[in-house]
């Protein structure tokens, strides 16, 4: 256990989003960004790997410079090295497109042991980015993971499926996403906290990936927005104001006239 | 309306502290009130914040910071939990004598664990017998060979049990009555050493208190901090600076008591309208805003002159731990009053604030004691 | 050949998830326009038990195909995303469907990633317009449905639990089993070493008659606990919000919404819930809404049939009370 790399992306801070009315997509640029809350299970996990192994952590995030004190953050956590993988040509990636860029960036980081990402992003939610780039990289891939310990050139983990709770052994290197349940997240270190500040990401563009254009950002993106409407409400229904005791007993009322009681 | 300014690392101390405070602590403090329980979640993260090793100095793998960011980390953390900012303070007033007496040896072993958070602190100085009279203390250390035996029991103290260090004072030579004192680092798990049963208290519930008691406790000689009979040189130069952390706790307690019963005010309709704009409750928050804005200036300006190196700062540090608790005494009653029957509930927070403040007024030095040490430097200054 | 589509029936320990019957639904109707067979796929390492499955004789598709090896026994990331990519390649459908399940969310992308296709996540409808499907997933913003479409075949997409509703097939389809070629490796990079069943009861909450539903405006856990009070006294089932799971005060299991559970029941009751578009594509086909919110304006309330414009908490503890005296 070498080297661990975990995967952060930045979210827009609830409230603050902006969408662009043209491509319907977020204009990251606009809204302010928080570490995505899943994402701090991937990097406790490096960390206490990190503990345990004395692995080193790089972290890497895709977005536009506004998302480099989320790495600084993650530095302040413990991570020993800061990649920010930003480009024009980014903007706009549906998970395939995204997932090609962090497949190219971890790739240029081999040799590597493990890739940790949060299980998903509370932004889009779709879960599918570290699969995706498993598949890419032609690796395992393992989601939903509450423990890893490694064994040789083995990792064991524990994941929490629909069914069961399973113990696996996996080949390294291998694509993890770690659960958002962990029993304790650790703070930043005041003295990381220091340190971060006067440090700067590595930042790379498509360019220095050797990316292709027509395979990035919305138009390396397979999937399009045909359009977005506006959800129709309905009609309103009946308001009942008052003190909450006099609606509880209304309520009741209706509930036994509605014969809810009796089912 | 804060009226003072920080420097860009105070800043982010004050930031990390309150998010320690809001992630680890304000979800929990009330069910750790009220079911009495010391829960070791706030103290893994402070220590993995590195913010054990806020005074511990740089060459130790601490912050190498002073009095005054340990007050504002004290403060900060007292606003979500004064039973959670006792058991870390206590542990600064364990850690003191080792970084102001320590020898190299001592500090070398000591301080690097200290300020990773790895080793909790607890300071033992009271008896049954010698509280405000601590000159009165009687647990002895006898010297054998290379080694102390210790006999005795400390009452009353923070951290008792779940410490792992002690700095404990005893009477070396009790012929010698004060001047025959000295302190000693008592590990737990020294053979003859044992707690009592936990202490159950008015407030400050998150927190642990015991007494210690020693029992032919066996040490060796190399635990004895500076030398024979400088057992209350020790304490009291401890206690001079810690009692700025105590001023702290104050602030952050009125602080949390005052926010949580402004909001109230401001919403509550009586008579048509928000309390808050009867002049008698609105001119209340006033005197509490000005009563603790006039403790923080002095807690502030007492930290930061003893940070500037000062010398002799007793009356200083006690009028600080004095003016500051009494002030936040009246604040919690007030903040109660302001709130009427909801303050007095156990679901509102206010009531805790109140019995959790009651402790600062005894602890770290009765506030008749800090008068007692103002008067007599009071004394000096007209001779 | 016959152009199919493929719908991923998720198979394990002799149960067939329902969540892949309900997709079958929407996935029927557009096989059925477009000239197109529904293909229901499952992986196991037993054909004779899963082909005997009670479900598929009235499954809405028309084949059943089941892929049968041993070293299918265990549900592996990896080894079960190279069967369907294989058989992809061969077979060249016109669409990969998988329920939002833990199996279809994990091998739907590495099946995406590897065909270089995309992947659209929380699909709650399918239409077609023209020859372009479109599928509606909720986007950014309050209230705002995206219609996606993809570039690049297979279509693929994972579909939103109970978002659908099983429908029955008036005929059987026809089963049998698919050969891999020979040259396909068997081969795995995971080893499950142990597999402890979860004690956890499978949520009722898509089939509740009455969801109690509560929202940040529950502001304290505690009101939440007592949420879960009134549930027991009305033989409810309690759901909650996104945000309420992401403070950690409820498991994802009892999430509402497209990226959770989608509820139908007869009677909705929103506590302290403003209506986020998330969370109401999972409960708008309830018979009877009612909201509570202190906010007139919140679009829960203006959606709900009833609203009830009062503190959540504080109507909570009113119901606990009153209810407790009567039944004294």
């Amino acid at each position: 256990m070498d080297k661990v790399i975990v995967c952060i992306k930045g979210v827009p801070k609830p409230g603050t989003v902006k969408v662009d009315p043209e491509t319907h997509t977020l204009k990251r640029e606009s809204a302010e960004l928080i570490l995505n809350p899943m994402d701090r299970s991937a990097l406790e996990m490096a960390m206490r790997l990190k503990d345990k192994y004395n692995c080193e952590v790089v972290v890497i995030t895709m977005g536009p410079p506004n998302a480099v004190p989320l790495l600084r953050e993650a530095y302040s956590l413990g991570a020993d090295k800061m990649i920010l993988l930003s480009d024009r040509l980014f903007a706009g990636s549906d998970t395939l497109a995204t997932s090609r860029v962090l497949a190219r960036a971890i790739s240029n980081l081999k040799p590597f042991s493990l890739v940790l990402m949060g299980l998903k992003s509370i932004d889009g939610e779709t879960a599918q980015v570290p699969p995706e780039t498993a598949s890419l990289l032609g690796l395992p891939s393992v989601t939903n993971v509450k423990q890893i310990s490694v064994e040789g050139e083995k990792v064991i983990v524990v994941r929490e499926t629909d069914y069961s709770e399973e113990e696996i052994e996996v080949d390294l290197p291998a694509v993890l996403s770690v659960t958002p349940y962990l029993d304790y997240y650790r703070p930043p270190s005041f003295k990381r906290m220091l340190e971060a500040r006067k440090l700067d990401p590595l930042i790379l563009s498509a360019q220095d990936l050797a990316l292709p254009e027509e395979l990035l950002g919305l138009k390396g993106s397979p999937t399009q927005v045909h359009s977005v409407f506006e959800k129709k409400i309905m009609e309103r229904g009946e308001i009942w104001e008052g003190s909450p005791e006099e609606l509880a007993k209304r309520l009741i009322d209706l509930l036994k006239e509605k014969e809810i009681f009796k089912n | 309306m804060t009226l003072h300014s920080f420097t860009e690392e105070q800043g982010l101390l004050i930031d990390l502290v309150k998010r320690i405070g809001e992630e680890y602590i304000a979800p929990y403090a009330l069910e750790w009130d009220e079911k009495e329980q010391y829960d070791p979640l706030p103290m893994r993260a402070l220590a993995d914040a590195d913010l054990f090793g806020i005074i511990v100095p740089k060459e130790y793998g601490g912050l190498g910071m002073g009095v005054f960011e340990m007050a504002l980390a004290v403060e900060y953390l007292s606003y979500y939990c004064a039973g959670v900012s006792t058991t870390f303070a206590a542990s600064f007033l364990g850690a003191y004598p080792i970084i102001l007496f320590g020898n190299k040896e001592q500090k070398e072993k000591y301080l690097p664990e200290i300020a990773k958070g790895k080793k909790l602190l607890a300071f033992a100085l009271t008896e049954p017998q010698a509280g405000s009279d601590a000159f009165a203390i009687k647990t002895t250390a006898k010297r054998e060979g290379d080694f102390y035996i210790l006999n005795g029991v400390k009452q009353w103290i923070t951290n008792g049990g779940i410490a792992d260090l002690y700095v404990v004072i005893a009477l070396t030579d009790p012929t010698k009555g004060p001047r025959g004192a000295s302190a000693f680092i008592v590990e737990r798990g020294d053979p003859g050493f044992s707690f009592g049963k936990k202490e159950r208290k008015l407030g400050l519930k998150a927190s642990v208190t015991t007494d210690l008691i020693f029992n032919d406790c066996k040490i060796p000689k190399d635990r004895l901090l500076s030398k024979e009979g400088m057992g209350f040189m020790v304490a009291l130069k401890t206690l001079d600076y810690a009692r700025c952390g105590a001023g702290a706790q104050a602030l952050g307690i009125a602080q949390a008591a005052i926010d949580v019963s402004i909001k109230h005010a401001k919403r509550r309709i009586q008579f048509g309208q928000p309390v808050y704009q009867f002049q008698a409750v609105s001119h209340t928050f006033a005197e509490m805003a000005m009563r603790l804005e006039a403790s923080r200036a002095l807690v502030y300006s007492v930290a930061k002159y003893i940070d500037s190196g000062a010398k002799d700062f007793s009356g200083a540090s006690a009028m600080a731990k004095c003016f500051a608790t009494d002030q936040a005494m009246w604040i919690c009653e007030r903040a109660i009053q302001m709130m009427g029957g909801y303050g007095y509930m156990r679901d509102y927070p206010v009531q805790k604030y109140f019995r959790d403040v009651k402790c600062l007024q005894i602890y770290e030095g009765t506030n008749e004691i800090q008068k007692n040490i103002i008067a007599r430097e009071l004394a000096k200054l007209y001779k | 050949m016959e152009e199919i589509i493929i719908a991923y029936g998720e198979y394990n320990n002799g149960k067939l998830h329902p969540a892949s019957l309900e997709i079958l639904t929407p996935l029927y109707d557009i096989a059925e326009r477009l000239g197109k067979k529904l293909v229901l796929l499952l992986l196991t390492e037993d054909f004779e038990r899963a082909q005997s499955l009670p479900e598929l004789k009235k499954a809405l598709c028309h084949y059943v195909w089941i892929v049968s090896a041993p070293e299918l026994k265990d549900y592996r990331d990896d080894l079960y995303s190279e069967v369907i990519i294989e058989l992809s390649k061969r077979e060249m459908p016109y669409g990969v469907f998988f329920p939002a399940t833990f199996q279809g969310m994990s091998l739907a992308p590495r099946i995406a990633g590897a065909l270089q296709v995309g992947l659209c996540a929380h699909v709650n409808d399918l239409k077609l317009e023209g020859d372009n499907l479109l599928m509606f997933r909720p986007t950014y913003g309050d209230n705002i449905i995206a219609s996606l479409y993809s570039t690049t075949i297979p279509i693929m997409a994972t579909l939103s639990l109970g978002a659908f509703v099983i429908k029955e097939n008036p005929f059987s389809p026809q089963i049998s089993k698919y050969e891999m070629p020979p040259e396909f490796k068997w081969q795995s990079k995971m080893k499950i070493r142990k597999s402890k069943p979860l004690i956890k009861e499978p949520s009722r909450l898509s089939v509740a008659k009455i969801v109690l539903a509560g929202g940040m405006g529950l502001k304290t856990k505690e009101n939440l606990a007592l949420l879960r009070e009134l549930a027991k006294v009305l033989r409810a089932e309690v759901g909650v919000t996104r945000p309420l799971c992401h403070a950690g005060w409820a498991k994802e299991e009892e999430m509402i919404g497209v990226s959770g559970v989608s509820v139908r029941p007869k009677l909705y009751i929103g506590f302290g819930i403003s209506g986020a578009i998330q969370h109401t594509l999972g409960m708008e086909n309830s018979e009877f809404i009612i909201a509570v919110n202190t906010d007139k304006e919140a679009p829960l309330v203006k959606m709900a049939h009833l609203s009830l414009i009062c503190d959540a908490g504080e109507l909570i503890k009113s119901l606990l009370k009153q209810l407790s005296r009567e039944s004294n």
